[in-house]
């Protein structure tokens, strides 16, 4: 049953990829200007713009482009950058083990952290430290992340000169390194990412709380801490796995702030240069990359919800 | 440097500076080797130095020694800009950080002096025939690519042809136009051919695109440069080590890596906290941070960067001449400078041409001041009530201009509406084509190149389509022009006519800001571009 | 029965329907007066008095918000000839504090109009695809994932280079985004409320899908869609904030809080609070949003957790 819903869903993530490079492929074509005009810039002639799309093969018509970018995709082929000529799979290798690493950090920290406090605070609700928690969040929710981020390197890496400012990456690193290296980006990434995570667990489990069955539990006089951890953490996993799979999604292909201020080579920034190059195969491939994390996130993010919800395993 | 030395040395003894650089290693080697003074003189004299010329080299090495280059360090360049789309090829470099990898990497076979005159590279000389319109190059011997190969006159023609012929995606092809052939006269002597005379033309070989790369490669990295390429990862980082077989002293740092940091926040607190020791384009609001932190030093060149405003030429609103005067008298240069650029810059008189020129900047021509009442009254004689400008952050502060000029006009009832736009895609779409925009150019070497390429009749990026044929008449005159006086002349009758006529708007130019680790010695001060247009990677070295 | 008295009879059987929905479901929104906490109270009073800067701003700030007028950037409060200001400058040397109050209405005005008109394209679509399913939840919901899958700081890249930046251009981009979430929240919660015994009584009872919408889903729904907004417009605001970090966003010299955090930054090396006033306004007003939201979030389902407290 279970694995007959997940080939469902991988065969629905393929047609969101599908839709995802099509809506990509859209996109950019109404962009002003194409690679060509970019690279040469200011510089640009019509001789030498005329050349170098003759050499990009931008001649062809858009959808002649798309078609054969597509052809090479599904046979393994990422095709070659035609901003700077690099092989598309070079330029993503490196960054996507540094996305995928941050990413890591960061949610190994973060989730346990966040359903810690909201469970936390959902026990306690309306209490002084429900509201210290509900305020804490809020506060660093709205503060854009790199007023955070710069604040952070002013404070811990220019005044107290205890952390680098930037996360700069060497070959060999031990984890240790690694993590001194890469701690501001994750001490602001886990500040971003936790508020929403910690709201979102305490709401989910005060709304299982007005439930007609955990009032009849209250009732019945269980303890409230086992309420709590027993019936109402499990009804409420729907929507706390739901908001963690979207921050994770987030954390792979959304932080383009933290990448550019702390320069740390990752997707979202490589994505956004593409889109600024209008390197249209580059930009493709990282929605790709984008795109397959967020269809497995919501995959997992779905099995939770139907784990939690019975009904739903059985759709009429 | 010779002023150092003290004056009991005599010039006709042999000292220290007159060393060839192995034996002032030798030299240096022994005083800082711990060797005591009477053992270094024996082991002098042993070699066929006269007591006297012995002392007299210790003397001076030891005087020296605090002032010359030290071997040693290594140093991290955060540019402002990079992305998938950085290059080795340097026909196609546009940014800075792909300069800085081109000039660690290559050779030109011409470099720029501080003071903008010339000094051959991998060109030993440079000799023009009687109208400048040939000229014979002899190369440097004995240099070698990175992969050993040597380096000839094949390599020379192969890498100046690629900026050449119709499929060529130099992005200086039309700065190159005037080269009609480059002819190999042997091994190592060429001859570059030019459709016109133009005594300028070395300036034109030592641009950052015309770097000589191996015959038949395409920007691989390997290069006769100080520098030699360890790993590149485009939009990531590169890092080089010294090249121990340069033909010229070589680097004194081992290793360089040249990255970016794009936030400009980001970019100065990286280089106060000491993580990169060389940045550019610091903008104005952080020049107090630089200035006050004592570990590093703001480099401020004065240099002709115009931030400028293009008022098409031959369309609306800009056909009408009261429209742009009314634009040009509305610009509040001293406050430009004194607050936009916080100091760290000139006022500019709506011409391109500024002091940092030298002998060509036409003093004489009297300064447009900032006047609300003619401004107004030109704007109200032209008819116009409100215009819309493009903005894109070009350069650093040219979005603040043009935010003050909207504010002064505001005062005198003139509606300048900003367009912000995306720089990406600016230069394609928005610049020379919508009708009033701005526009940033890097300071070119020479007045009449300034003046040629976006004032020329024609010219390819005349960007306010301004066509004037005295103007045309004049570039093409003052070339062959050799009488200082009839030349100045010359070039203020041309920066009149731009002053007067033209549709650009040039309040002032800025300084090229960068920032640099106090410790850095050696840095070169070439105005042509960021960090002493990149000449540092083969000259500087960490006290 | 002629054609009136029909209408009137209708009329009056479904406000009794109403009437004894909300009596006989348990999950339905009680019927109570909303009664605030002190923090909600607060909560109100500050976003009331945002709401009235963003109003009448423009009348009574000391300066115009393009006005460079102060005697250098980055400084502290002082006076000149031409006023005072009483935060200081910026980088410009424009008045912090009457920019804040200029930035009031742009702030709000979107983040408001971009969130109100996520909400109704997301409830729109979302309620719709859960109620339909088939290939119209197939269709609606593949093109959902594709903008949820893309980063909404690219989305809102590709927008404005292509289209420009102007202001009902930006509420548009913003709201099409978010719509996307809260298409993905209207749509799980339609789900969910489809397979519930009332949703399911009243099918077997034979009502109409409107019926249904109307009177099971949307009241269902409403309330965690409202625990939601608060955030959503958080996100918003930090959207358009986040756009200017790229150098996009609204259009200079007009003044938006986060744009305004974004410029100043390089003042907090020197002491400048140009940077924390921004900063500072966009908190409050978000946090007494959201506190306000989750005031009337516990008021409607909290009774039972007080119980246990």
């Amino acid at each position: 049953m279970m694995l007959q819903m997940t080939l469902r869903r991988i065969w629905v993530g393929v047609a969101t990829m599908f839709v995802v490079s099509v809506i990509v492929f859209i996109m950019t074509s109404i962009l002003p200007g194409d690679v060509a005009q970019i690279v040469l810039g200011q510089s640009a002639t019509p001789e030498t713009l005329a050349a170098l799309r003759a050499e990009l093969g931008l001649d062809m018509p858009a959808y002649l482009r798309y078609l054969e970018w597509l052809g090479d995709m599904l046979t393994g082929d990422l095709g070659t950058s035609k901003a700077g000529g690099a092989a598309i799979s070079d330029l993503i290798g490196g960054r996507f083990g540094n996305t995928m690493v941050l990413a890591g950090l960061v949610a190994g920290i973060s989730i346990p952290i966040s359903i810690l406090l909201g469970l936390w605070a959902a026990m306690h609700p309306g209490s002084w430290l429900d509201r210290t928690v509900t305020f804490g969040t809020l506060a660093t929710i709205s503060v854009p992340e790199f007023f955070v981020a710069t604040l952070m390197v002013l404070i811990l890496a220019v005044n107290l000169q205890w952390l680098p400012s930037t996360a700069l990456l060497r070959d060999e690193m031990t984890f240790f390194e690694l993590l001194g290296g890469l701690a501001m980006p994750i001490i602001t990434l886990v500040i971003v990412v936790s508020a929403q995570m910690i709201r979102m667990t305490r709401a989910g489990i005060l709304n299982v709380m007005n439930s007609p069955y955990i009032e009849m539990a209250i009732l019945k006089g269980i303890p409230r801490g086992r309420i709590i951890l027993r019936h109402a953490l499990f009804n409420a996993i729907g929507p706390i796995v739901n908001v963690i799979a979207l921050n994770l999604a987030y954390l792979v292909s959304g932080v383009v702030i933290v990448e550019t201020i702390f320069s740390y080579p990752g997707l979202a920034k490589l994505m956004i240069d593409g889109v600024q190059t209008r390197d249209l195969p580059l930009v493709q491939a990282c929605a790709m990359i984008f795109c397959g994390a967020y269809v497995i996130l919501i995959l997992i993010a779905d099995i939770g919800s139907i784990v939690s919800n019975p009904r739903l395993r059985h759709p009429k | 440097m010779k002023d150092k030395v003290s004056p009991e040395c005599k010039s006709d003894e042999l000292n220290f500076f007159d060393l060839s650089p192995s034996d002032k290693c030798l030299v240096e080697k022994t005083i800082q080797g711990g060797f005591s003074r009477r053992d270094v003189l024996k082991l002098m004299m042993v070699t066929g130095v006269s007591l006297v010329t012995a002392q007299n080299l210790l003397f001076t090495g030891q005087q020296a020694l605090a002032a010359m280059p030290k071997k040693g360090g290594s140093v991290r360049m955060a540019a402002n800009l990079h992305g998938p789309d950085d290059q080795l090829d340097p026909p196609r470099f546009t940014s800075t950080i792909d300069y800085v990898r081109g000039r660690a990497v290559y050779n030109s076979l011409v470099q720029h002096n501080n003071d903008l005159t010339t000094r051959g590279e991998l060109a030993e000389t440079i000799e023009p025939n009687a109208d400048a319109s040939e000229w014979t190059l002899k190369l440097r011997k004995g240099v070698v690519f990175h992969d050993g190969t040597p380096f000839t006159a094949d390599d020379v023609i192969y890498s100046m042809n690629r900026h050449m012929g119709d499929d060529s995606t130099s992005v200086v092809k039309s700065v190159l136009a005037s080269i009609q052939e480059w002819k190999k006269v042997n091994s190592h002597e060429v001859k570059c051919v030019l459709n016109t005379s133009n005594s300028d033309l070395p300036t034109l070989l030592g641009l950052y695109q015309t770097k000589i790369v191996k015959n038949g490669t395409t920007g691989d990295g390997i290069g006769t440069g100080p520098f030699v390429l360890d790993s590149f990862e485009p939009g990531v980082k590169s890092v080089h080590s010294r090249n121990e077989n340069y033909w010229r002293e070589g680097a004194n740092l081992d290793l360089i890596e040249i990255t970016a940091i794009t936030d400009p926040v980001a970019r100065v607190n990286a280089l106060i906290a000491g993580d990169v020791q060389l940045i550019n384009q610091v903008a104005p609001s952080a020049f107090r941070q630089i200035e006050e932190a004592d570990n590093v030093t703001l480099l401020s060149t004065p240099a002709a960067v115009q931030l400028g405003i293009c008022v098409l030429k031959n369309a609306e609103p800009g056909m009408n001449d009261d429209f742009v005067k009314g634009l040009q008298y509305i610009q509040d240069r001293e406050r430009v400078v004194k607050r936009i650029l916080k100091g760290k810059g000139t006022v500019a008189n709506d011409t391109p041409i500024s002091i940092a020129h030298g002998p060509d900047f036409c003093s004489e021509l009297p300064q447009r001041e900032f006047d609300p009442d003619k401004a107004k009254f030109h704007f109200e004689k032209s008819g116009y009530s409100s215009a819309e400008l493009y903005v894109a952050p070009v350069a650093s502060g040219i979005e603040e201009v043009c935010l003050l000029a909207q504010a002064n006009c505001a005062k005198i009832g003139f509606d300048l509406q900003l367009k912000k736009v995306p720089t990406d895609g600016y230069w394609g779409a928005v610049w020379m084509r919508e009708p009033i925009n701005v526009v940033t150019w890097n300071m070119r070497p020479t007045a009449q190149s300034q003046m040629a390429i976006q004032f020329g009749p024609g010219a390819e990026w005349n960007d306010t389509y301004w066509n004037n044929e005295r103007m045309g008449v004049l570039l093409q005159a003052v070339l062959s022009e050799i009488d200082p006086a009839k030349r100045h002349e010359m070039m203020c009758e041309m920066q009149t006519l731009i002053h007067n006529g033209s549709g650009m708007v040039i309040p002032a130019f800025t300084n090229i800001n960068d920032g640099i680790a106090a410790n850095i010695m050696g840095m070169p001060t070439v105005p042509l571009g960021a960090l002493g247009a990149l000449e540092w990677p083969e000259f500087i070295w960490l006290s | 029965m002629n054609e009136p008295e029909k209408q009137n009879v209708e009329a009056g059987q479904e406000v009794l329907d109403k009437l004894d929905k909300f009596d006989e479901l348990p999950d339905a929104p009680p019927k109570r007066k909303l009664k605030l906490s002190w923090t909600g109270k607060i909560a109100t009073m500050i976003v009331v008095f945002w709401m009235v800067i963003a109003i009448i701003g423009p009348f009574i700030a000391p300066f115009h918000e393009m006005d460079m007028d102060g005697d250098d950037s980055f400084l502290n409060a002082h006076s000149n000839e031409y006023g005072t200001f009483y935060l200081g400058t910026d980088y410009l040397g424009r008045d912090t504090f009457s920019r804040v109050i200029w930035g009031a209405r742009m702030t709000i005005g979107i983040s408001l109009a971009a969130t109100f008109l996520a909400y109704v394209i997301g409830i729109t679509l979302g309620i719709a695809a859960a109620v339909k399913g088939g290939w119209v939840d197939m269709a609606v919901s593949r093109v959902n994932d594709a903008i949820l899958a893309l980063p909404s700081i690219m989305l809102g890249l590709i927008a404005i280079a292509a289209f420009g930046s102007s202001i009902p251009i930006l509420v548009i981009i913003a709201g099409i985004i978010y719509a996307s979430s809260v298409f993905r929240i209207a749509r799980a919660l339609g789900l969910d409320i489809m397979v519930q015994d009332f949703v399911e009584a009243a099918k077997v009872r034979g009502e109409g899908l409107w019926w249904i919408i109307k009177s099971e889903v949307l009241p269902n729904a409403a309330m965690p869609l409202a625990t939601d907004f608060g955030l959503r417009l958080v996100f918003v605001v930090l959207f358009i904030s986040s756009l200017s970090f790229l150098g996009l966003g609204v259009q200079p010299p007009q003044a938006d809080w986060g744009s305004m955090v974004r410029e100043n930054l390089a003042g907090l090396t020197y002491n400048s609070w140009a940077a924390v006033w921004p900063a500072f306004a966009i908190a409050s007003f978000t946090i007494a949003i959201n506190l306000i939201v989750d005031d009337i979030s516990a008021k409607s389902g909290g009774s039972l957790a007080k119980k246990m407290v």
